[in-house]
């Protein structure tokens, strides 16, 4: 399949008709996921300083420890990753599909009402309305809300597949479309069994660990990988490597993903057989990881911003999954369990793996959306330079403290105050990469809005000098 | 995958799959536990909730405190939750059949709170725990370990006698001359919510888990309300860290 075929009359080959018709609700998406990841930035910083100096803003009720950390998960996960997830999983189908986006209106509508539901929810979490379950913190209230827009969103990338030119489909489209199917299933289901009518004593932990985990393994990490199969396909120009194996390693993922969530349960109140199967399925799931790394590999040594981000976001997806395997083990879980390792390993997975990704995607997608190249390359690189460090030592920091704590709380001689005192000096470098993070993030921020709005203010577009050359681009698409 | 209808049902059947084989099981083996009835006592366990504890457990999900505290004891040789003094027996799922919003919570910056009002040789009390989340300080020591709610408290002027509420402190610190420290009713449910977290009653399933210690005095597995190794459980005043 050819894009040449689709082009708009734009004077660069690269804009496509889904391009020009979907710009202002997919940078509308786009903005508000910035937007949200800037204030969870905020929020980030304030609870990890909290870590060190636990009186900071103690007195204040809405940024007591707890909140604030229900406040920055909420904002990252259904602020930014959501709807940066699906701004890049639509643009990915309506790319593929060949046909422009159809039904954008509801695009619209969706992403107002989720973001109104959203901040709404904020506000209730601030102000006692938390329902402290990991991952499914927005009070009740606005849930139904949140699953509605949701809806509205995905009409346009469910008419995309339906109605695609070619029945062949692509690695990206089965991981976009798998990922906007499944979060409505899997967010009612949670809603029904933890909200609404809450099942008996500790199910509760085990519905809540298959919903943490099923939102990461069957809708975040889906919606990054489409992403970044599209963009290295495109970048790259060429059939993946051992592409023959992508459909195996899907499968593999939507089959054994959303078991592996049992391993946060190791040793606690529910059957035995159920971190034991988890533990499985994390080593199964090695297979997944595998392939991905094979398929995407040519990103490495690439140059460009979007394939290094692509690339670091890729390494991150598959060393997570090896930790994740290799942490499950019982004998390693007793030193990694309840500390800040575990944050440390959704961190290397949320921001390492889904957002680099997803950055990656970005700076691929918001130029052909606007029609022009980013407004300042320096904010390019300085975004990407410093949200790789930022990363890097957010992960480390944490998983040091957490390997120490670990090894601390196993030794009943080692009071709680010791403990802190010795994971210090890491979670004062968690600080230093939190502030890292939010300054990154704006950069982005500033570079979004001043390329959306030059793309807004001045009607002709210019040449955009980061394009490669159209006829590069006339080539099978995945 | 040419096949849009058959690549939607694989899509729902895999979902399926995960949580049938998470959910629906443990829902089948778990979902009708029922109450302990224990003959020599004439009385059915696990206590349920009392209606001020209730609300509690509910202040507790709404300020986070699960992002620091988890409520499940570990077996004995699975971690040093028992040797720290914060059960003598492990949590079990029939401890939580009454709750309504459990918190097994996945984080540990400060104590198990599980068996709080069953610490030995003596849990905190009332005051106790009032003054740690007035203070931050565990009462009699001088180092925060505890991030300091005020904020669930109301600082106002004494108007006729000063309220049996109030807290007393000692160590110097005081209200503001003519002032009084007073819970709110937040913290009195909270509080009252903590100190029913007890796990002291053995079920027949908490029992045998217990391995055989290399040494082989200490231990008896028919035993398990024995207290915990000697000299290696902290008194639990001595520990909490937020």
């Amino acid at each position: 399949m050819t894009l040449s075929s689709m082009s708009s009359a734009s004077s660069n080959g690269e804009v496509t008709a889904t391009d020009t018709t979907a710009r202002g609700p997919l940078l509308l998406l786009l903005g508000s996921a910035l937007l949200w990841l800037v204030i969870s930035g905020v929020l980030a910083l304030v609870t990890s300083i909290q870590l060190v100096h636990p009186t900071f803003l103690a007195e204040c009720p809405v940024f007591s420890y707890g909140r604030a950390q229900a406040l920055q998960e909420s904002a990252f996960i259904y602020g930014w990753a959501a709807n940066a997830g699906l701004a890049i999983g639509l643009w990915v189908l309506g790319r593929l599909g060949g046909e422009p986006l159809r039904a954008l209106n509801w695009v619209v509508v969706g992403t107002l009402f989720w973001n109104t539901a959203l901040a709404v929810g904020l506000v209730g979490i601030a102000t006692g309305g938390a329902t402290s379950i990991a991952f499914l913190q927005l009070p009740g209230y606005v849930q139904p809300a949140m699953l509605f827009a949701y809806a509205a969103i995905g009409v346009t990338g469910v008419l995309a597949w339906l109605g695609r030119r070619n029945p062949c489909t692509f690695a990206s489209q089965w991981y976009a479309v798998a990922a906007l199917f499944l979060f409505p299933w899997i967010f009612s289901a949670a809603q029904v069994m933890l909200i609404w009518s809450p099942v008996r004593g500790t199910l509760q932990a085990v519905a809540g660990g298959w919903f943490a985990q099923s939102a990461w393994t069957l809708w975040l990490a889906p919606l990054g990988l489409a992403g970044a199969y599209y963009v290295v396909a495109k970048i790259k120009g060429r059939v993946l490597s051992s592409y023959d194996f992508a459909p195996h390693a899907f499968w593999c993922l939507l089959v054994l993903g959303a078991f592996t969530g049992g391993r946060h349960l190791v040793g606690g109140p529910v059957p035995a057989w159920i971190p034991s199967v988890a533990i499985v399925s994390c080593s199964l799931l090695l297979f997944n990881y595998f392939v991905v790394f094979l398929n995407l590999r040519g990103a490495f040594g690439a140059g460009g911003t979007a394939l290094k981000l692509i690339a670091f976001g890729l390494a991150a997806y598959v060393f997570g999954g090896l930790v994740d395997a290799i942490t499950a083990f019982r004998s390693v879980a007793l030193i990694t369990q309840f500390t800040h390792f575990d944050t440390a390993q959704q961190q290397l997975a949320l921001y390492g793996g889904f957002s680099m990704m997803i950055f990656g995607a970005i700076y691929y997608a918001v130029p052909r959306l606007t029609g022009r190249a980013w407004a300042s390359a320096g904010l390019t690189s300085g975004h990407r330079i410093a949200v790789s460090l930022g990363v890097v030592l957010l992960v480390v920091s944490l998983g040091m403290a957490g390997w120490i704590q670990g090894h601390d709380l196993n030794d009943a001689k080692v009071s709680f105050t010791d403990i802190a005192t010795h994971t210090r000096p890491w979670l004062l470098a968690a600080v230093a990469a939190q502030g890292l993070l939010l300054g990154a993030n704006l950069l982005l921020l500033v570079n979004f809005a001043m390329s959306a709005c030059l793309s807004c203010c001045s009607a002709a577009p210019t040449d955009p000098t980061l394009f490669r050359q159209p006829s590069t681009m006339e080539v099978s698409a995945s | 995958m040419r096949n849009g209808p058959l690549f939607f049902l694989g899509l729902f059947i895999t979902l399926s799959l995960s949580w049938a084989g998470t959910v629906l099981l443990s829902q089948h083996q778990l979902g009708a536990l029922a109450p302990y009835y224990d003959e020599g006592e004439s009385k059915s366990f696990p206590d349920s909730l009392s209606g001020i504890a209730a609300r509690g457990q509910l202040v507790y999900a709404d300020l986070g405190c699960a992002a620091c505290h988890t409520q499940a004891v570990r077996r004995p040789d699975f971690g040093a939750d028992q040797a720290r003094g914060w059960g003598e027996r492990q949590s079990v799922a029939r401890d939580y059949i009454y709750q309504t919003h459990v918190q097994l919570g996945a984080m540990r910056l400060g104590p198990d709170l599980t068996n709080l009002a069953g610490r030995k040789p003596t849990p905190f009390d009332t005051e106790d725990l009032m003054k740690l989340l007035y203070t931050g300080m565990i009462p009699g020591t001088k180092v925060l370990t505890h991030p300091p709610y005020a904020f669930l408290f109301e600082d106002r002027k004494v108007v006729g006698e000063i309220s049996a509420k109030a807290l007393k402190f000692a160590d110097g610190i005081t209200a503001a001359p003519g002032h009084e420290i007073v819970p709110t009713e937040r913290a009195q449910s909270l509080v009252a919510y903590l100190l029913s977290l007890n796990n002291t009653y053995d079920y027949p399933e908490s029992r045998p888990v217990a391995p055989e210690k290399k040494d082989g005095e200490k231990h008896d597995a028919a035993a398990p309300k024995a207290a915990p190794a000697p000299g290696a459980a902290p008194a639990p005043k001595e520990e909490g860290k937020k």
